[in-house]
């Protein structure tokens, strides 16, 4: 594509190369690079490979909101908990346009300290085991 | 009008002997060669309007169809005027079936906001049409033919209209048996209703599935195939092997392979009667159900033994609407949303 | 059969008159009877003065003959008493729930109860981007964009969970579709969940928004430029170059409107519906 619209003046907003870094409609598997919603420095360092699902703790292999998550991140590996996917879920539950972990410890506590995006209202099921996570977000959709 | 055909026949002499023609075979048998023969053949049976003018053949037709609808209307009960004998539920009775067409889906939510999915099946003139002793039908039990979805009775042949002459009803597009213990049988020419089964009943569905025609193994029996790519010549879909080779010598019986597909009866058990609509005739039956739209199903009370709780005291032997047990328009399953209410939480 | 079963529900429906004429009736003799024991006077009957009952959320009901996409039938060999007993149903809903006139397009509040929300309810806002289903199946797609992040929420229109449905601008788009919003820039999808309704017409046509969106820079989640989706609301002139929107024609199917069979008229059947709906609803 690049290469065929050299030569083409172009408005700025073409010119730049974007990356998706979400699967484009598919519930969170191994591979999938999804996006940090968390303030922890690790999941917000630049790095230039996007964090990459290597393990989804389910049964089936497909991860979806409240399944634990191993990423692979800045060359290291990390726990994560998908807060939001891009797959359609039930009706009446929301669907994100991005896929969104945040980081978590072995233990479930979160490694940040808030999270800016909305989580899902359905997360609240899990209330006993991510208490202290659904207690740093700041809104519910 | 018998009509006159004729066929060349060509036959050997030897074969001729045998073949149940009318033909004078003096001068044939004699030259002991093939020979063509002229055979004629009457053909009986005729159009039912061939000799009707279209005035006649369109009267009957109307006429047909009132006197049908006017049987069914009337909402016959032959257990009134010379009962049999009207029998308790005890355990371990086996009730008579329905023959019901299917509809189509919708959703239903449950008090607690849940969706379910429902099929909706409606009991179109359903009737029993015979009741089978135990020694007619297979010397176990006895049984009850049941019809169901009124046709036409022409282009029906005579001996199946007699079915229903003898009891009484319109012709039926289906009939199915439905075994029955000796306590619930019910005589012929009764109708039958969608509130034969109450909401919260598990029943078993029996239909024809939807054919698919001439499929491969992947899509029949869910094999595998090979991959798409990786050097694979011509073999992406194929069954793969059959089977050992050198020490059976041969393919076993049964093997799973391409053919065709769907098109059998198939019965699904165990569904759950959300809500049944008595003014239409319409059971809300949870989830699916083989066959496509407008396809006649068979409903029965379920054979799993874990749910004969739920089907305790159903009414027996069946629903008799004379006006014995008044019944809403509608009932609902407790557990069911009704949309006339206010929401629930 | 389908002329049977509407006379058999003429005749319910006389029926049903019938039976409120009688019970209107008791209840009148009730309150005459309480009546005299209380003023030992002669046996007068006063009518009661009328209750007003005035709605304040439906203060602003539409005066359109509009019908609801969900009610009309798809195209199929369904059996119609299929579609006239879920219909009732949608009815019997209807007059529980106000669901109000919107188009894709327009701005809707939604209230629905939650048990995992704050109070048990959930509101959110949105512009509605799809409409689908037919019956009581029938859905709808809110579209917004909330902290930057772009959420979609499916609602069921006769769920038992809806609680309120409130249109906050009357409006249609472009389009019948605004599934490309996802590939706009987020600007276009971005709606203040405090926002005030917009008052308008009751009556006449409903206002379409000229609005062309702008594109975040390609690759989208489907190729809106292909002439399969029509679509008018995007400004391909920014994102794409001549060249590429005369590539996208290849794939363009000119004959497919001259199919005749694909051809559903649905204007009788429409306006057979509506009237149902207009006696069953103020019934």
């Amino acid at each position: 594509m690049a290469l065929s619209l050299s030569g083409v003046i172009l408005p700025k907003l073409m010119q730049q190369r974007t990356f998706s870094v979400s699967a484009t409609v598919a519930a969170i598997q191994k591979l999938t690079r999804v996006r940090v919603v968390d303030n922890s420095a690790l999941g917000n360092a630049h790095h230039h490979r996007a964090p990459k699902v290597i393990h989804v703790y389910t049964k089936n292999g497909v991860g979806k909101v409240g399944d634990r998550v191993l990423l692979a991140i800045k060359g290291q590996k990390k726990k994560a908990l998908i807060v939001g996917h891009k797959m359609p879920g039930a009706r009446m539950t929301p669907r994100f346009d991005s896929n969104n972990v945040v980081l978590i410890e072995e233990n479930g506590n979160p490694t940040g300290t808030r999270i800016k995006t909305p989580l899902p209202t359905h997360l609240r099921k899990m209330e006993g085991e991510y208490s202290k996570l659904l207690a740093i977000a700041q809104r519910f959709v | 009008m018998t009509a006159l055909t004729c066929r060349f026949i060509s036959l050997a002499d030897g074969l001729l002997r045998v073949a149940p023609v009318i033909v004078c075979r003096t001068g044939a048998a004699l030259q002991r060669t093939p020979v063509i023969h002229c055979v004629r053949t009457h053909r009986t049976n005729t159009w039912w309007d061939e000799h009707l003018t279209e005035e006649n053949s369109s009267f009957l037709k109307k006429i047909i169809a009132d006197e049908y609808q006017q049987l069914t209307a009337d909402k016959l009960n032959p257990l009134k005027d010379e009962p049999w004998a009207r029998q308790e539920w005890v355990e371990g009775s086996r009730r008579v079936g329905l023959v019901a067409v299917k509809l189509g889906m919708m959703p239903v939510w449950t008090k607690s906001g849940e969706r379910h999915v429902v099929t909706m099946l409606q009991v179109q003139d359903c009737h029993v049409v015979k009741h089978l002793s135990k020694e007619e039908y297979n010397g176990k039990t006895a049984a009850l033919v049941v019809g169901g979805k009124n046709v036409s009775p022409f282009h029906r042949p005579e001996g199946y209209l007699e079915i229903f002459r003898n009891a009484g009803i319109p012709p039926k597009q289906k009939l199915t048996t439905f075994c029955v213990t000796d306590n619930s049988i019910i005589k012929p020419g009764t109708p039958l209703y969608a509130a034969h089964f109450r909401p919260g009943q598990y029943v078993d569905i029996t239909g024809k599935t939807i054919g698919k025609g001439f499929q491969g193994v992947m899509k029949r029996w869910g094999f595998k195939g090979q991959p798409a790519s990786h050097g694979q010549t011509k073999t992406h879909r194929r069954p793969g092997s059959l089977g050992p080779g050198g020490d059976p010598a041969k393919v076993f019986k049964g093997k799973k392979m391409p053919g065709r597909m769907g098109n059998v009866y198939d019965t699904v058990y165990g569904l759950k009667i959300w809500r049944v609509n008595t003014k239409y005739n319409v059971l809300y039956v949870n989830g699916s159900v083989p066959g496509h739209r407008n396809c006649i199903v068979k409903v029965r009370d379920t054979v799993l033994p874990n749910r004969f709780e739920k089907n305790k005291s159903p009414p027996f032997p069946t629903f008799f609407a004379d006006g014995d047990e008044e019944l809403p328009e509608d009932l609902y399953d407790e557990d069911m949303f009704q949309f006339g209410e206010p929401m629930p939480e | 059969m389908a002329a049977c079963t509407r006379r058999a529900s003429e005749t319910m429906g006389l029926l049903r008159i019938l039976r409120n004429l009688t019970h209107n009736e008791r209840l009148l003799s009730t309150s005459v009877m309480r009546h005299a024991a209380a003023s030992d006077g002669p046996p007068k009957f006063t009518p009661p003065a009328k209750p007003v009952i005035i709605d304040k959320t439906q203060k602003e009901a539409s005066l359109r003959r509009f019908l609801s996409p969900e009610f009309i039938p798809p195209r199929q060999r369904t059996n119609p008493v299929k579609f006239s007993v879920e219909r009732k149903d949608m009815i019997q809903r209807r007059k529980v729930l106000n669901i109000p006139e919107f188009y894709v397009g327009s701005i809707l509040a939604v209230s629905m109860s939650d048990p995992h929300a704050s109070g048990n309810l959930n509101r959110f806002v949105g512009i509605c981007t799809q409409r689908s289903g037919k019956g009581l199946g029938a859905t709808f797609i809110l579209r917004n964009v909330v902290e930057g992040q772009g959420v979609e929420i499916c609602y069921e229109l006769y769920s038992p969970r809806m609680r309120n449905i409130e249109v906050l601008k009357l409006e249609k788009r472009l389009d019948d579709n605004l599934m490309y919003l996802r590939d706009a820039l987020s600007e276009y999808s971005t709606f203040d969940f405090n926002m005030q309704p917009v008052r308008f017409e009751l009556t006449g046509d409903v206002s379409v928004n000229q609005l062309k969106v702008k594109m975040k820079p390609k690759p989208w989640s489907k190729r809106w430029e292909r002439p399969k989706f029509n679509i008018q609301g995007i400004r391909f002139d920014l994102c794409l170059t001549p060249e590429m929107m005369e590539h996208a024609q290849k794939w363009g199917e000119p004959w497919r409107e001259y199919d005749m069979l694909k051809e559903y008229d649905t204007s009788s059947l429409e306006k057979q519906i509506f009237q149902e709906v207009e006696e069953n609803l103020s019934k």
